[in-house]
């Protein structure tokens, strides 16, 4: 291999890590531009005059710590349930013998497959028979379970020799102490993964949360900056930028944090 | 069908980030040869095979083909054939398949090809599962065809990486019966890595014995076993392991402790020991006779007998801190027994306690 | 342990994902099917049976049919975008450079983090007509970026665009993990026996990563066609006149906002037998992939 071949290679794909990176990186830098100046300095990377202007506007304009916990109240209890309602899951499938085991496995992990909008009709009707339109719970309810967390626990178990519990077995070990003691903690890896996935996949929640939330107060951070974008022109972009930034934060922050785990957990999704 | 090549390694080493795992090795195979590089895991024998392939690159050092330096050779100029000890054959093809592969790629023309197959498929029992898939194969049988995948190409160096590792041992020997066979038939240059010394002794025209990214000896199956050049290649030799006894020398003889190991050291070697000098007594145990006691010999008791059915391992206890191994057909002894130990003379190996050279 | 206990186990583990599996995902697809047969506007108290004619119109009323051909051309530029573009660079990246693959692997999944919302703002305003960057910039070489919202076709190019810069990272990462999960033991005998590279690629690199990509290939139609629901809903609501709608938008459209639930309840219905076909397809490859490894 020439070194001058591979160098032609790297160009290539560092343009397309520009093609990824650069729309975030001017969202960033307009957030920090007036109106005005956005569109006289289009190409200005840097501000010329860097203002928290629009940062402030929102302030007024919108309750910005309403958003923020709406969206962060909804994730975390949807994280929260998905983990639990799927490990438990998984256990059962990876420990348990039980008649249909395989095809109940299979019509779980099928669910996947589902589109929304099969569903969205009567999930919209059963929310709103249970008076829970407007309301968190209503958005969060059908979400407490995900097939792909099944799966991707289903297969962590896999992975755990089975001498290991068969020795904890024979040592006469209660079961919900093998469950807290010994699986939960190897895990942990898979947990972190996992979690965070559906942590930043719930932040940027959009479609089925427009349906229930209507009311301005109960809105989650996609949907107040869906509000901010115009499909007839003149949406005043920095604003929205500004909006933007602030909901990039957290996954971006879970992505430093967890980069490895989450990237090992998405390569583990499409292997069997 | 030509030659085997020459393969010469000059000052090669070989850097996997800071640590050195091959240290100038300077190796030469001559054309036709059978070698095998033969040492514990981790000595780096396979990284060797590999820097010779072309499938890791040199840090320092060259390899030649006939004289050529290899680096600047495509693996087509080459014309190399490897088995992988895993066998990497590609799953998505069938036997014949893994076979024709690579001569349909370099457009050897059909009926070459089929002839070749045949052969091949004859030669090596495989002419049942000729339309299978490797998932479909029994361990034998997916070695086999990874060994006529490297056979097919009739090479000039056929390389072969712990071919036998992974099969059963009554197989193994039919294996290695099937590979000796190639080799005469062919007069190729054969590279063969192993840690199983059996398999190098039954093989190889001549053994390089690795450790530690460097060769410590490089000579015939016999050479090696019974004039090793230090302790390394004396101890990792043989099984049961050498005997071996740290002892001073003392006016021409060699004591441990009160025992008299030797007593004219230099009817054994002609090196020139300094007095009260610390060497390595090294003696294999077949060549230690069990008599009864006398009082001109070293004198122990029988501690553990295993019978091994071809022939017995006896353990003698001549002091708290010193046992020997001993092989022998005599199955008289009783565990508990008083013997007299008898050294084979001839066999006996001394070495350098700082840097394990052999002093014969 | 009592054998009744041990039977009760797995069930009660079992239980909150079925609950929730079941009445939010299993028994909805039988009462969408159950609405497919009706006329309602999703409030009347009453609905009108009318057998198969919301399934009929599918075929015969001229908005659902541009729905279903635009949904053809958006299956096609995302497979291109999302399934070859990514498996083309995740080659690349494995077979023709040797440095830099993991920097390469975090930057691309960076897009994969953020909302799509984010994305269809920020690429209405890079392709913005008058005021965006790259109108600014064709001005200066003296072209004119054309008008991608009043076209239908143009502006189902961008909402893919749009996708695809969210789900190329995701997508390269699962099809260059296909690629490692090769043994490098038979990549290794290929060199030795000098197989140029673009045969080993086709004749055994692509082979053997089948079930990777066909998997990805599925998603990437499955998850597509949902993921453009979110840039059509921001950007341009399905317009002009349709021109952007696809079967999963246009299910929408009828369900929430032109209150024709019926017709709704068959393009769910039969975009959910378009992706059972496909679950078929993935469980036929796809399961099939464990035989060909040892």
């Amino acid at each position: 291999m020439s070194k001058s071949k591979t160098l032609g290679w790297h160009l290539f794909l560092i343009v397309i890590c520009l093609i990824a990176v650069l729309p975030v990186v001017f969202m960033l830098s307009n957030s920090f531009k007036t109106l005005r100046e956005s569109y006289h300095s289009i190409l200005q990377l840097i501000p010329l005059h860097p203002t928290l202007s629009n940062y402030k506007t929102l302030m007024q304009e919108v309750n910005l710590f309403g958003l923020i916990w709406n969206t962060f109240f909804m994730a975390t209890l949807v994280t929260f349930g998905k983990i639990f309602s799927s490990m438990l899951a998984a256990s059962a499938f990876q420990y348990y013998d039980f008649r249909w085991k395989k095809t109940l496995y299979f019509i779980f992990v099928a669910t996947i497959f589902v589109p929304f909008t099969t569903i969205m009709i009567p999930n919209y009707l059963v929310i709103a028979k249970l008076n829970l339109l407007n309301t968190v719970v209503g958005v969060v309810l059908p979400q407490l379970c995900d097939a792909t967390g099944i799966m991707l626990f289903t297969k962590a178990l896999e992975k755990i020799p089975a001498s290991l519990l068969e020795v904890a077995a024979i040592d006469g070990i209660p079961r919900w102490r093998i469950f807290v003691n010994l699986l939960i903690p190897m895990l942990r890896p898979n947990i972190i993964s996992i979690g965070a996935m559906f942590f930043i996949n719930s932040w940027n929640e959009y479609v089925w949360p427009t349906l229930i939330l209507k009311d301005k107060n109960s809105f989650t951070l996609p949907l107040a900056l869906q509000n901010y974008i115009s499909s007839e022109g003149g949406t005043n972009f920095p604003l929205a930028m500004a909006l933007s930034s602030i909901m990039i934060v957290v996954p971006l922050v879970i992505y430093i944090l967890f980069q490895r785990f989450i990237l090992n957990s998405i390569s583990s999704t499409g292997l069997k | 069908m030509e030659n085997g090549i020459k393969i010469e390694l000059k000052a090669v080493s070989k850097n996997f980030k800071k640590t050195k795992i091959i240290k100038e090795m300077d190796l030469l195979v001559n054309p036709g040869e059978f070698l095998v590089l033969l040492g514990p895991s981790g000595c780096g024998k396979s990284t060797t095979l590999r820097m010779i392939a072309g499938l890791e690159s040199v840090s320092a050092g060259e390899v030649l083909f006939d004289g050529k330096n290899a680096q600047k050779m495509t693996s087509l100029q080459k014309n190399i054939a490897m088995v992988f000890q895993d066998y990497a054959l590609y799953p998505n093809m069938t036997v014949s398949q893994n076979l024709e592969y690579a001569l349909k790629v370099h457009k050897v023309e059909v009926d070459v090809r089929k002839q070749r197959i045949n052969k091949i498929l004859k030669t090596l029992d495989l002419i049942k599962v000729a339309n299978n898939y490797p998932s479909q194969l029994s361990g034998g049988q997916k070695q086999r065809t990874a060994l006529g995948r490297g056979m097919i190409k009739q090479s000039r160096l056929f390389l072969l990486d712990e071919p036998l590792s992974n099969i059963d041992v009554q197989l193994r020997e039919k294996a290695r019966d099937e590979i000796q066979y190639i080799h005469q038939q062919n007069q190729q240059t054969i590279i063969y890595v192993t840690h199983d010394q059996t398999e190098a002794m039954a093989l190889g025209d001549r053994i390089a014995v690795m450790d530690n990214g460097k060769i410590q000896m490089v000579a015939t199956p016999d050479e090696i076993y019974n004039h090793p050049r230090n302790l390394f290649v004396a101890k990792f030799i043989g099984s049961p392991q050498i005997n071996l006894i740290a002892a001073k020398v003392n006016n021409n003889c060699l004591n441990k402790g009160k025992l008299q190991l030797v007593n004219d050291l230099k009817q054994i070697t002609a090196y020139q020991f300094q007095e009260e000098e610390e060497i390595y007594f090294g003696i294999r145990p077949e060549n230690i006779q069990l008599t009864a006691p006398k009082k001109e010999h070293v004198v122990g008791i029988v501690t553990q007998i295993t019978d091994y059915g071809r022939y017995q391992q006896i353990i003698v206890e001549i002091a708290t801190d010193l046992t020997l191994k001993v092989i022998s057909n005599d199955t008289t002894t009783q565990v508990g027994d008083e013997v007299g130990v008898v050294f084979n003379t001839d066999k006996i190996l001394l070495f350098d306690t700082q840097n394990g050279m052999n002093l014969n | 342990m009592s054998n009744s206990k041990n039977k009760l186990i797995p069930f009660l583990c079992l239980l909150p994902a079925a609950l929730i599996l079941s009445i939010f995902v299993i028994i909805p697809i039988g009462y969408s099917f159950y609405l497919s047969f009706f006329n309602w506007n999703l409030i009347a108290p009453t609905k009108n049976f009318v057998g198969l004619q919301n399934y009929y119109s599918l075929f015969t009323d001229p908005i659902n049919r541009k729905v279903m051909v635009n949904t053809i051309f958006y299956v096609i530029l995302l497979v291109i975008l999302n399934f070859l573009f990514p498996y083309l660079i995740s080659l690349i990246v494995k077979y023709f450079i040797k440095k830099m693959q993991g920097a390469y692997k975090i930057i691309f999944f960076i897009p994969s983090l953020f909302s799509l919302v984010v994305g269809a703002m920020v690429f209405s305003w890079v392709l913005n007509p008058v005021s965006g960057p790259m109108a600014f910039i064709l001005r200066k070489l003296g072209m004119t970026l054309p008008n991608w919202t009043n076209s239908g076709v143009l502006a189902v190019v961008v909402l893919c665009l749009i996708t695809s810069w969210k789900v190329f990272g995701y997508n390269f990462i699962l099809l260059l993990t296909g690629l490692g999960s090769i043994p490098q033991n038979i990549i290794d005998a290929a060199k030795v026996d000098s197989i140029p590279r673009w045969r080993l690629i086709w004749n055994i690199i692509l082979p053997l990563n089948k079930g990777v990509s066909i998997y990805v290939l599925i998603l990437t139609i499955v998850q597509g066609l949902a993921y453009v629901f979110t840039p059509i809903n921001v950007i341009t609501q399905g317009g002009p006149y349709y021109g952007s709608s696809n079967i999963l938008y246009h299910t929408y459209l009828d369900a929430f906002v032109l209150y024709k639930t019926g017709n709704a309840s068959a393009l769910a219905i039969v975009t959910f037998v378009i992706f059972l076909f496909l679950l078929f397809l993935e469980v036929r490859f796809v399961e099939r992939k464990e035989a060909s490894y040892e």
